[in-house]
């Protein structure tokens, strides 16, 4: 207790008799886990606790891949079979699982096309449109974020089957669809991400660029558009991410065996008794991929957003769109 | 300043598409829940409200009352969902706490390790737990090494697997966004608080805790929500109708023939249950706002 | 050709149902240095931002050189900005950052190159062009900011409190460079900044803001030495302001009576009458000791002596239960100054002002030593 602490209890308290407070500490935790100025034992412990709950599944998972036998639940050794040597039921053999695989990365690549400019050009126009509408546009662009997504899935499917309008009847459910359905929850995420790395910029810059003669454009241009790029760059791997690891909409917007991208392959067969290891094999492409562009876009994000400083944290906020909840 | 059209078109492209894949699709839910079917039995939907018939919305509504058919997938969602989101602040809080305030050379590392899962497709979590819980899984293989030669059945219909799939699916949603806000309360109030005779405990009780409380309600609505919307968590653990929730009815209606209106009704059933926690989300945040404004 | 002149007529800027600005008349003489002193949030940023073109006025005119430019966007106008956090392009290194200008007038790249190493010599900051904001140090940066607007050769420079994001001893360094720039270059600089001090040592003149309205303009001595409001008196440095009652006044002089005490006052609003409030700067008061028979004096007793190196300022307690504060040299000799020795605090005529009674200001608690009042020159022996 320091001397300050004794002091304000003296003050709070003036008819307390002469001397020092005897110094009252409850002792509800044991005394292995009460030490004020060490490590807090216990949360220690949860917390990695915490970490291998979440991770060693994963892990053991991915595991499988390599298993020898056709079994996803017992370890038979060490293998290849499933991800290469096998020549008809390995991941890059099966038809199946490289066609799944094939039009995962398709949706991705169109997602992330059309949701980057299509987010970033509605960031800059919901930060800057001041007036009537931007409330609403503000809070429809939240819509996707907080509303579950079997909801978005049946409203888009009742939409594409039932309206026989333009455009709605130009698009069918198979690729188109399942474009239109992730672009229109990735947009969002664009949104956020750039806005929140454009409030982090400030106005000043822009208006620094004006006062020395830019145009409205080419300060958005020279100063506005330079200073965003990292969180644009970021804000498309998410995309990317995002798609590829999309299951409901993706599943709702599919319209045959066609249009199966990897987690609808892993729904349909994760309970299969007859389906082998190469699931597992294709798990873990789909993730090493979502986590290698996530890693990319954070590096991106953290190297080049330094010029403009931005912390570990702020970064990771930015990233996972956190601002918006 | 002078002319600030330019900004508006800019956010014309992006309205437009959510006018017609967010706004336009809400109100074709509405119309199919509204809606009848034909003489093939195929499902249309009302697209004039004069048109409106309310009997698929109504059944829906009575039957989702204590009592009625779809009553035991309401209370399967209402009971799963607040355990998994009780177990998700028992243990994120924890976690979220020790890596905001106590990590010190780790802290890089433990937010690496916190945010990877947020990555990792859920379908894979999904497909890991499946592996480890199957009969001949590690789960099982444990439990006989402790003497338990009779196991549960994990895998069908066992509400226990539903809750803890649930809660590692969610709970890194929940984690990062608590984080985030434990590590934004700045350490000397907590230090104020120690100074004028607070013992750690009721520091954390009457400063941390109180601070961090946006953060655990945005945290619980990121978790909340997508739950109450889930199927597949279930579909993928359970595979049985008596752990059903209101997703699977949903699901199972509007993918499984010609009673999508029934299921358009359902989704409306989801929303009115959503709109009563947001109406008490917007009201907490809005006092908070106030509050520390 | 461009004077440099700028002419503001009533200009007006509400915010929603806020009046940030409410209806400045002035005009600045070119090549004048101007500074828009006031506490925040009394409408000197806004009047800033008006003049530079981002904000757009809700009434009245900013005549410059003969043109009225209320409605020009800044891009098109020939006035530069040097802000409050510089807002340096961080993705720019030095050079481009100070080019930046000359390439949006589309000049020709050898012209570019000859400018900008001409305004880096200016400020000094020759051999930097390369590096980026960040590698800078604040008082650099400064600079920078300095070299960027200067090297379009504006009509007019508008400084947002360029000196406010750096540490005390820089500030004072760049406060004389500044005002040797300012001379050197013959440009027209409007300041604004809350820090009297800088205020009075660099302008040449000073308009004292508060509430949206400009309270005194003036030269530095003349804001100081004659406030023409209470407000300004009390924004000024410590002002003594006393409530007294006007007595009656004639040859210049007019008489207020403090309590008991009658004084003779030989400035500002000498022909008032009844209340009024009157107000003497600290370093004009002279202590005696209580025996003392001179006319003009006030007993009291210290209540307070605080040692601020150079000189003490005495807190004496009026029997009117006033404090008043005066600024003594430092002789060495401390017995006088102790707490509680009666004294008398003599007011010279030539120092004691009249203000006609309007509603004081919100600093006006003498009993607290301004740590950095401002001294004005020929004070001090």
């Amino acid at each position: 207790m320091t001397v300050t602490g004794i002091g304000a209890r003296e003050l709070a308290t003036p008819a307390a008799p002469a001397g020092p407070e005897p110094v009252r500490r409850r002792r509800l935790l044991p005394a292995v886990l009460r030490n004020p100025w060490g490590r807090p034992r216990f949360l220690v412990l949860t917390t990695w606790v915490y970490i291998a709950w979440a991770l060693l599944p994963v892990g053991i998972a991915m595991l499988f891949s390599f298993n020898s036998g056709r079994s996803r639940s017992v370890w038979q050794g060490f293998s290849l079979r499933w991800w290469w040597t096998d020549p008809s039921f390995s991941v890059f053999h099966d038809p199946d699982y490289t066609h799944a695989l094939v039009h995962s990365l398709e949706l991705a690549a169109l997602d992330m096309l059309i949701a980057t400019p299509l987010g970033v050009l509605l960031a800059l126009g919901l930060a800057r449109w001041r007036g009537r509408g931007s409330g609403a546009a503000n809070g429809l662009m939240l819509v996707p974020l907080v509303t579950p997504e079997i909801v978005m899935a049946v409203s888009l499917l009742v939409v594409f089957t039932q309206l026989a309008i333009v455009p709605f009847a130009l698009i069918h459910l198979g690729t188109g669809a399942q474009v239109v359905g992730q672009v229109t929850f990735s947009l969002s995420y664009v949104v956020v991400i750039v806005r929140s790395r454009l409030a982090s910029i400030g106005p000043e810059y822009e208006e620094a660029a004006r006062d020395l003669g830019a145009t409205p454009i080419a300060a958005l241009r020279l100063v506005l558009l330079p200073l965003l790029l990292p969180a644009i760059l970021a804000s498309m791997l998410i995309v990317f991410a995002l798609s590829i690891d999309d299951f409901v909409v993706t599943q709702y917007m599919s319209s045959n065996a066609s249009t199966t991208t990897i987690p609808m392959f892993l729904y349909a067969n994760a309970r299969g008794g007859t389906t082998t290891p190469a699931l597992n094999a294709l798990a873990t492409i789909l993730v090493v991929t979502t986590l290698i562009g996530i890693g990319v876009a954070y590096l991106i994000y953290t190297a080049l957003g330094r010029r403009a400083s931005t912390g570990e944290v702020s970064a990771l906020r930015d990233l996972s769109g956190l601002e918006t909840a | 300043m002078e002319s600030r059209s330019h900004w508006r078109a800019f956010a014309l492209p992006g309205v437009v598409w959510l006018g017609l894949f967010v706004v336009v699709p809400a109100y074709a839910v509405l119309a199919m829940a509204m809606g009848r079917v034909n003489f093939l039995l195929q499902p249309v939907p009302a697209w004039n409200p004069f048109g409106w018939n309310p009997g698929y919305v109504s059944k829906a509504f009575s039957g989702a009352l204590p009592g009625g058919e779809y009553w035991p997938a309401v209370r399967n969602t209402l009971v799963y969902v607040s355990v998994a989101l009780a177990l998700c602040f028992a243990v994120g809080y924890p976690v979220a706490y020790y890596v905001a305030r106590h990590a010190r050379r780790t802290k890089g590392l433990l937010i690496m390790l916190l945010v990877i899962p947020f990555w990792v497709s859920y379908l894979l979590r999904m497909l890991a737990w499946i592996g480890l819980l199957s009969s001949d899984g590690y789960v099982n293989q444990l439990l006989q090494t402790v003497g338990i030669t009779h196991p549960p059945n994990w895998l069908n219909g066992n509400p226990y697997s539903v809750i803890l799939a649930l809660v590692y699916g969610y709970i890194p949603y929940f984690i990062l966004p608590v984080f985030a806000g434990i590590d934004r309360i700045d350490r000397s109030q907590i230090e104020a608080a120690r100074d004028l005779g607070a013992t750690p405990w009721e520091a954390f009780l009457r400063v941390t805790l109180p601070l961090s409380r946006p953060s655990i309600i945005a945290g619980a609505a990121l978790v909340v929500l997508p739950m109450f919307g889930d199927y597949y968590t279930n579909d993928l653990i359970s595979a049985s109708p008596h752990t059903n929730m209101l997703g699977n009815e949903i699901n199972l209606f509007v993918q499984g023939g010609p009673q999508v209106n029934l299921g358009a009704s359902l989704v409306l059933v989801l929303m009115a249950i959503l709109a009563v926690g947001m109406a008490y989300y917007v009201y907490v945040t809005a006092r908070d706002a106030r509050r520390f404004a | 050709m461009a004077s440099g002149e700028v002419i503001l007529r009533g200009l007006t800027k509400r915010f929603d149902d806020q009046l940030a600005v409410d209806g400045i008349d002035a005009t600045i003489n070119g090549g004048e240095f101007f500074s828009l002193l006031g506490p925040s949030g009394c409408g000197k940023t806004t009047t800033l931002r008006m003049i530079a073109g981002f904000e757009r006025p809700t009434a009245g005119e900013i005549v410059l050189d003969g043109v009225d430019v209320a409605s020009v966007p800044p891009h098109e106008r020939n006035v530069h900005t040097v802000f409050q956090n510089y807002a340096l392009f961080p993705h720019l290194n030095v050079f481009d950052n100070v080019a930046f200008g000359l390439r949006r007038r589309k000049l020709a790249k050898d012209e570019v190159r000859r400018r900008v190493q001409e305004a880096l010599a200016l400020v000094e900051l020759h051999g930097l062009a390369n590096r980026t904001p960040r590698q800078l140090s604040g008082g650099q940066q400064q600079r920078v900011a300095l070299a960027r607007a200067l090297v379009l050769r504006p009509a007019v420079l508008l400084l947002d409190e360029p000196l406010g994001a750096l540490d005390a001893k820089i500030r004072k360094q760049l406060r004389v460079e500044l005002k040797a720039l300012q001379e050197e270059v013959g440009i027209t600089f409007i300041f604004v900044t809350h820090d009297q001090e800088e205020a009075l040592s660099m302008s040449d003149r000073v308009a004292v803001m508060n509430a949206g309205r400009v309270e005194q303009v003036g030269s530095p001595p003349e804001v100081y030495e004659d406030p023409a409001t209470v407000f300004v008196a009390d924004f000024l440095g410590v002002s003594n302001l006393m409530e007294a009652e006007a007595v009656g006044s004639g040859r210049g002089e007019c008489m207020v009576r403090v309590g008991e005490f009658v004084l003779r006052a030989g400035c500002g609003d000498t022909a008032a009458c009844g209340a009024v409030k009157i107000v003497a700067r600290p370093e004009r008061l002279e202590l005696l000791s209580h025996e003392d028979q001179r006319e003009n004096r006030l007993p009291g007793m210290v209540e307070r002596t605080v040692y601020v190196g150079a000189s003490r300022q005495v807190i004496v307690r009026l029997p009117t239960g006033a404090a008043i504060q005066a600024s003594v040299t430092n002789t060495g000799d401390a017995e006088m100054y102790r707490q509680g020795k009666p004294v008398s605090v003599y007011v010279p005529a030539g120092a004691l002002r009249v203000l006609a009674s309007g509603p004081a200001g919100e600093r006006s608690d003498p009993a607290v030593p301004a740590s950095e009042h401002a001294e004005p020159s020929g004070v001090r022996s």
